[in-house]
């Protein structure tokens, strides 16, 4: 289980149905199973305190066995069915409901989650998230169903299909609650069991993105721990290994970031925010509304989607007179920026110097996400790199840090699962790093070399999961 | 040329016999693994009798392909490449055979190319991997010292293993070759398994085809199509397929280095072509999909035209299309 504070932003307060919401967030956040088959293990022997239902408007004997085997019962259902399920729930002592709302259908059904809310106070209400996709380092072959094997990915370099996106949009459309998210394993049709390295990588993700999860079991695996097969438990075993590292994930700290990305709409499915993630660049979204906001001031590079109206134009030009960096994609218009001398980079993009910092404007739509994602590494230079990786292509790695903005912790993934080696930088002069993963628990003291303005240490080993405690 | 050989551009469709419900001797079992070795994902999928034999050649490949790793990679300061780059300046130093092997190809190819794939490229490959990574780009007088340290004719060859560097800067780069190279010897593995039919994939770059799917005739690859419009592919049994791309251009920047060197003017090379190469082994399709890039299709066709078993074709964003023929038929339009 990952032990996870939630995290209440001051503009969720202002609205009553985040506070609702959030309320409901004070406890801690979760790794929730979700269980289909017809018998349960003890939770004691699974490992696992809180145990998701798929809610069929009728309950299932399991649910009861499940509450008397010790677990937290959830179901999952969708708003339409959200008030009968609540209903059954508060009579039969469930923990929660968990409700699959699409976000362009969350305005109208954050208000019906609100009134839920109050109708049954005792119940927890959590907004899920179905957009996730399948944690892996992907090659070029994909082997398919019906006998097709197909070459698909121009690249050398490891594609990484990550969550990472997914969360940091989440983070900004549902800012009251933890993101929860759930993805289905690629293999619909299971033909064969889940790997362990497979579920340890989902878990790892959602303990080092600081996100809770709805774990889907597969239906072998659930069948072989309810006949005590051995190599079903000693696959699971592994997993309760990772769920036990997740516990200790420090809490009192916020995803650090240097570059802004605004949008019109959140869509966590566009490629530049996962191509942002793959780079290991540290991103934080924001939609257009919030450019008017002083809290831009943190950010090195501001990188901007939408059209902008005339007071996001000006206050694009403001951030740059104060030294900072803004792209300008695909918004075609007259701007006060404009008023600085042109001076074209490339066939597609201009640049303004305006005051100590500048204006690029990109004439298109990103083409090329990946070469757009490399631009944005080089805009940002080596001074303002707040993390860089060596020998870390199939490596996520995402910074915390505390309230005065000091990085503490770096949360590291591999998703190659074969160990790897990585050379890391962070910004900042630490006296102290300490390095903890599930095969090494905490903490290893590592030798931090540190040099104009940055600290450099090695991970020895790191295999799928680990994690850095840095001390200034 | 360069360190990392970063295009990676077939695409291609493999049409496969393989049964959801298990397999019998005339549906024989399909097995797909992959690995991150070489700074890329090596990827097998094999077809065999038994899934257990199958998946035990497979793990042999891929230990075949860490052990070339070990062997040739200039990011590992014990590796044997690293280790002559270090100490072999003007003394003969003894080489493991299959770094040899490939050392030795790489100068016949250089001697091909008459030095425009040059696999001395090295400190010109360094030198522009910092600007790059977003260092400034080098100043003429740096990229003149480096392409001083460049010749492969300061190379001596003593077989069957000794090598001695003529010159105190010179550094071997086996970007251009290795990954080809070390795919060959998986497939050599798997042929020891008696495994016959396999796809062998090195991060996309390079392909290295087997045998053929289980009822099919060959596999079907798809080339790269950076113009999306020409769509070649070719039918590939017991052959190889390269593909070589000069890094895609910045949106945002001025000036957009790329991470292959052409020896002859210290820079980047400048073409919007991407080449892909038909060839019998992965090394050789390998070599000549850098090669051919930076010789560019004119001089490029002179070459193919000389060398047996080789085909190639150069392909531009605008659907630009150059071809040489001197082994398997490149087609066009292919619907899977």
């Amino acid at each position: 289980m990952t032990q996870l504070r939630s995290r209440i932003s001051p503009i969720a307060l202002v609205n009553p149905i985040f506070l609702l919401l959030a309320l409901s967030q004070l406890v801690s956040s979760t790794v929730y199973v979700h269980w289909s088959d017809s018998q349960l293990p003890a939770a004691s022997s699974l490992g696992v305190t809180d145990i998701v239902f798929t809610w069929k408007q009728e309950i299932s004997p399991l649910v009861a066995t499940a509450r008397r085997q010790g677990y937290s019962v959830y179901v999952e259902t969708t708003i339409s069915q959200a008030k009968a399920a609540a209903a059954e729930g508060a009579k039969s002592g469930w923990t929660g409901v968990i409700l699959e709302i699409p976000e362009s259908e969350s305005g109208e059904s954050k208000n019906r989650v609100a009134e839920l809310q109050t109708a049954y106070p005792k119940l927890r209400f959590r907004l899920l998230n179905r957009g996730g996709k399948q944690p892996d380092m992907r090659g070029s072959l994909i082997v398919k169903r019906n006998s097709v094997l197909e070459v698909s990915s121009p690249t050398a370099q490891p594609w990484i299909d990550s969550n990472l996106a997914l969360i940091k949009v989440d983070q900004r459309s549902r800012r009251a609650q933890v993101p929860l998210y759930t993805f289905s394993w690629e293999d619909q049709q299971q033909l064969r069991t889940l790997s362990p390295d497979e579920y340890s990588l989902a878990v790892a993700e959602a303990g080092a993105f600081h996100a809770d999860l709805v774990l889907q079991l597969d239906e072998h695996l659930q069948h072989a721990l309810n006949d005590h097969d051995a190599k079903a438990w000693a696959l699971w075993h592994q997993v309760q290994s990772m769920l036990k590292f997740s516990v200790d994930t420090s809490d009192a700290l916020e995803p650090a970031a240097n570059v802004a990305v605004a949008v019109d709409h959140l869509e966590a499915t566009d490629e530049v925010l996962n191509l942002l993630s793959r780079h290991n660049i540290p991103f934080q979204v924001f939609l257009a509304a919030d450019l008017k906001a002083e809290e831009l001031q943190h950010f090195d590079i501001l990188v901007v989607f939408s059209k902008p109206d005339t007071e996001i134009g000006e206050r694009i030009k403001d951030l740059a007179t104060r030294g900072k960096t803004v792209v300008v994609v695909d918004a075609h218009g007259s701007y006060p920026w404009q008023n600085s001398q042109a001076v074209p980079e490339n066939e597609h993009t201009t640049s303004y110097a305006v005051g100590s910092g500048k204006v690029l404007e990109l004439s298109e739509a990103v083409t090329d996400p990946e070469i757009f994602a490399q631009d944005i590494r080089r805009l940002l230079g080596k001074r303002n790199s707040l993390l860089s990786l060596w020998n870390g292509l199939t490596t996520l790695a995402v910074p915390y840090r505390d309230r005065g903005g000091t990085v503490r912790l770096v949360e590291f993934v591999n998703y190659a699962a074969d160990p790897v080696r990585v050379q890391v930088q962070v910004k900042g002069s630490f006296q102290s790093v300490r390095y903890e993963s599930p095969e090494r628990p905490c903490c290893e003291s590592l030798a931090p070399v540190k040099h104009d303005g940055f600290t450099e240490f090695v991970i020895p080993e790191l295999r799928i999961a680990g994690r850095i405690h840095l001390e200034p | 040329m360069r360190s990392v050989k970063q295009s990676a551009a077939v695409l291609g469709v493999l049409i496969l016999c393989f049964s959801a419900n298990g397999q019998n001797s005339e549906n024989p079992h399909l097995v797909y693994k992959k690995k991150y070795i070489m700074g890329t994902v090596f990827e097998i999928a094999a077809y065999g009798e038994s899934s257990q034999t199958v998946s035990s050649a497979i793990d042999r490949g891929f230990q075949e392909i860490v052990r070339m790793d070990d062997l040739m990679s200039n990011y590992k300061p014990e590796s044997a490449l690293s280790q002559l780059n270090r100490s072999a300046h003007f003394h003969a130093e003894r080489v493991p055979p299959d770094l040899y092997r490939v050392i030795e190809r790489g100068v016949q190819l250089s001697r091909l190319s008459e030095g425009k794939f040059d696999i001395t490229v090295a400190p010109l490959v360094n030198l522009w991997k910092a600007a790059l990574a977003g260092d400034s780009t080098p100043s003429l007088e740096q990229q003149r010292q480096a392409q001083a340290c460049v010749g492969y004719d300061k190379i001596e060859l003593t077989p069957p293993d000794q090598i001695t560097l003529h010159s105190s800067c010179l550094q071997l780069d086996l970007g251009a070759l290795g990954k080809g190279y070390a795919v060959d010897r998986a497939a050599e593995k798997l042929r020891a398994a008696g495994i016959e039919d396999a796809f062998l994939n090195a991060g996309g770059s390079t392909i290295v085809a087997m045998g053929s799917p289980p009822g099919q005739s060959a596999w079907l690859v798809r080339l790269r199509d950076p113009s999306h419009k020409v769509d070649p592919y070719v039918m590939l049994k017991n052959g190889s397929v390269s593909t070589s791309e000069q890094t895609t251009r910045s949106l945002l920047g001025r000036d957009s280095p790329g991470h292959i060197i052409d020896p002859s003017s210290g820079r980047p090379v400048e073409t919007r072509f991407s080449v892909s190469v038909i060839a019998p082994t992965g090394s050789m399709s390998d070599g000549f999909s850098t090669t051919l890039l930076l010789l560019g299709p004119q001089q490029g066709k002179a070459l193919v035209n000389r060398t047996r078993g080789v085909s190639a074709i150069w392909l531009s964003p605008k659907a630009q299309v150059e071809t040489a023929t001197n082994g398997p038929r490149i087609l066009f339009g292919g619907t899977l």
